[in-house]
């Protein structure tokens, strides 16, 4: 016999099978799942200590379990044992205090790493990329990569975004709690600044009136005013026609952007010119991550509370010069 | 000498979460062997499990190893991964050092699915003076040039023609005339 062969009712059987399946699943809206710890081979101690393990880092299990424990179970639980008539007097600590202090310190990390290596940057693209970094949907996928979906303890099944996003807050907390303040600034630095890497940080944020700023910026240092030249131009008569605006300042030339009218050209070469003032052009120096961090470390530690100037008040001679 | 018959997807190199970028972080979340204490086919596994597993378990300390003896059931091995990502493998009639070579590879996988690599590199920054563009590196002038010109209609390095050369060899062997030598 062949090593393939089945007898003439499987195929029937099987497909029979899978058109029921396939009904149940569209009546009750998708296909069943099922949370890992209601397998037979799950030990939660075990995967506690491998977890802390696989990020190289070491926890105090009560602060760790209690950065896992959701509010919404402690409740769950509580009502459980009530209605079998138990006695409700659970030790279980919440994790809401703990994703607190989390959340600070996160953000108090990611503003320093920030301001540390784009220091020639104005505030609002800082907190921009802040946001982006502390959004729900960044912070829900490094706590899905990380393996909190199975560990955290939940009513909700599959867990939604905000409990990905308290678990994690609250194990930041947990581990400055355990390991110190400079190994949660590490973590932070190596899982959630990571994610910052191959976004165009342009995209995050851009000024609302570039021409106008710019007029500004080279105000306020005192430079001749910026004057619009046309470079280039092809296909005027055309749909796909391009011109090339240059920016000068007292006959220097600053940067050109390209755009398919004359008023897109200006806009874009203005942002260009911004962008070159910020040190954000396309063609910026890579960011540092992991080990390149370790000597500014102490920057960042000391620009986690000193903003960078705001926009409005922006001048190349009052930011620093780059670190790395 | 195409890859449109393979049945194997085609990506391109990948990592989940930028691992390494930071800190290098194991995918492999747990793993279960499934084995049988007496039928032969699961003898390997058994062998495993008395010799290798405990140093396998320390040196891997992120990735909970999960035992399940089955009776009457051929051995196999179920990889998870943190994205998600389940690999089974079956161990039937395996040897100690090829369960021990498995486990291993299991290890050093990330969860995304065996791939064709269409490219043995990434970037997400591919240029960094910016894409060639029939502007880059023409001189300013052509905007106000009258064409045909003298100098930019003409190609750029012309080098000298064969007869040039030639012309240049000969001047350099003439003799020179006495006549217009200075008289010294």
């Amino acid at each position: 016999m062949k090593r393939n062969f089945k007898a003439h009712w499987v195929a029937p059987t099987l497909r029979e099978f899978k058109r029921r399946k396939v009904i149940e699943e569209d009546r009750s809206g998708g296909p069943k799942i099922f949370h890992r710890s209601t397998f037979l081979e799950w030990n939660y101690d075990a995967e506690i200590f491998a977890f802390s393990n696989r990020l190289g880092e070491k926890f105090d299990d009560s602060s760790l379990r209690a950065a896992l424990t959701h509010k919404s179970y402690i409740e769950r639980e509580k009502a459980r044992l009530s209605d079998i008539g138990l006695d409700s007097n659970l030790h279980f600590q919440d994790n809401e205090a703990l994703s607190q202090k989390g959340g600070e310190m996160m953000s108090k990390f990611i503003n320093g790493y920030l301001r540390a290596v784009f220091t020639q940057v104005p505030e609002e693209l800082i907190s921009a990329m802040h946001d982006f970094l502390t959004s729900n949907s960044t912070l829900e996928t490094v706590a899905k990569h990380i393996g909190l979906g199975d560990l955290m303890l939940c009513a909700d099944f599959p867990c939604k975004t905000e409990t990905y996003v308290k678990s994690f807050k609250a194990i930041i907390a947990a581990l400055a709690e355990s390991s110190g303040e400079e190994r949660a600034r590490i973590f932070v630095q190596d899982l959630v600044v990571t994610q910052l890497y191959g976004q165009d940080v342009n995209e995050l944020w851009n000024p609302v009136d570039p021409v106008g700023n710019l007029a500004a910026i080279l105000k306020r240092e005192g430079k001749a005013e910026p004057e619009f030249r046309l470079i280039r131009q092809a296909g005027s008569n055309s749909i796909l026609a391009v011109y090339y605006v240059g920016v000068y300042s007292d006959k220097h030339f600053i940067s050109e952007g390209a755009g398919e009218s004359l008023e897109i050209a200006k806009e874009m070469a203005a942002r260009e010119a911004l962008k070159k003032f910020f040190h954000t052009e396309d063609s910026m120096r890579a960011l540092p991550f992991g080990r390149q961090l370790k000597n500014i470390q102490s920057k960042i530690e000391q620009l986690e509370n000193q903003p960078n100037l705001p926009f409005s008040e922006w001048i190349s001679e009052k930011v620093m010069s780059a670190v790395h | 000498m195409s890859n449109s018959h393979l049945f194997l997807p085609s990506g391109f190199l990948r990592t989940p979460l930028q691992n390494g970028l930071g800190r290098y972080i194991p995918q492999l979340q747990r793993i279960t062997l499934k084995f049988c204490k007496n039928h032969g086919g699961s003898r390997g596994v058994r062998d495993f499990i008395e010799s290798d597993l405990m140093e396998f378990a320390k040196t891997n300390h992120g990735t909970v190893v999960y035992l399940k003896p089955r009776r009457h059931r051929s051995p196999c091995m179920v990889a998870e991964y943190l994205n998600g990502e389940r690999e089974y493998l079956s161990c039937h009639e395996f040897s100690r050092d090829e369960v021990h070579k498995w486990l291993s590879y299991m290890c050093t996988r990330s969860g995304i699915p065996v791939m064709r690599f269409r490219k043995y590199q990434h970037t997400d920054y591919p240029t960094v003076q910016g894409v060639w563009n029939p502007f880059t590196h023409q001189a300013p002038e052509i905007n106000v040039a009258e064409f045909p010109h003298g100098v930019l209609s003409k190609p750029i390095d012309h080098g000298q023609t064969a007869t040039e050369q030639l012309i240049e060899i000969f001047k350099k062997t003439q003799i020179e005339d006495p006549v217009n030598k200075p008289s010294n």
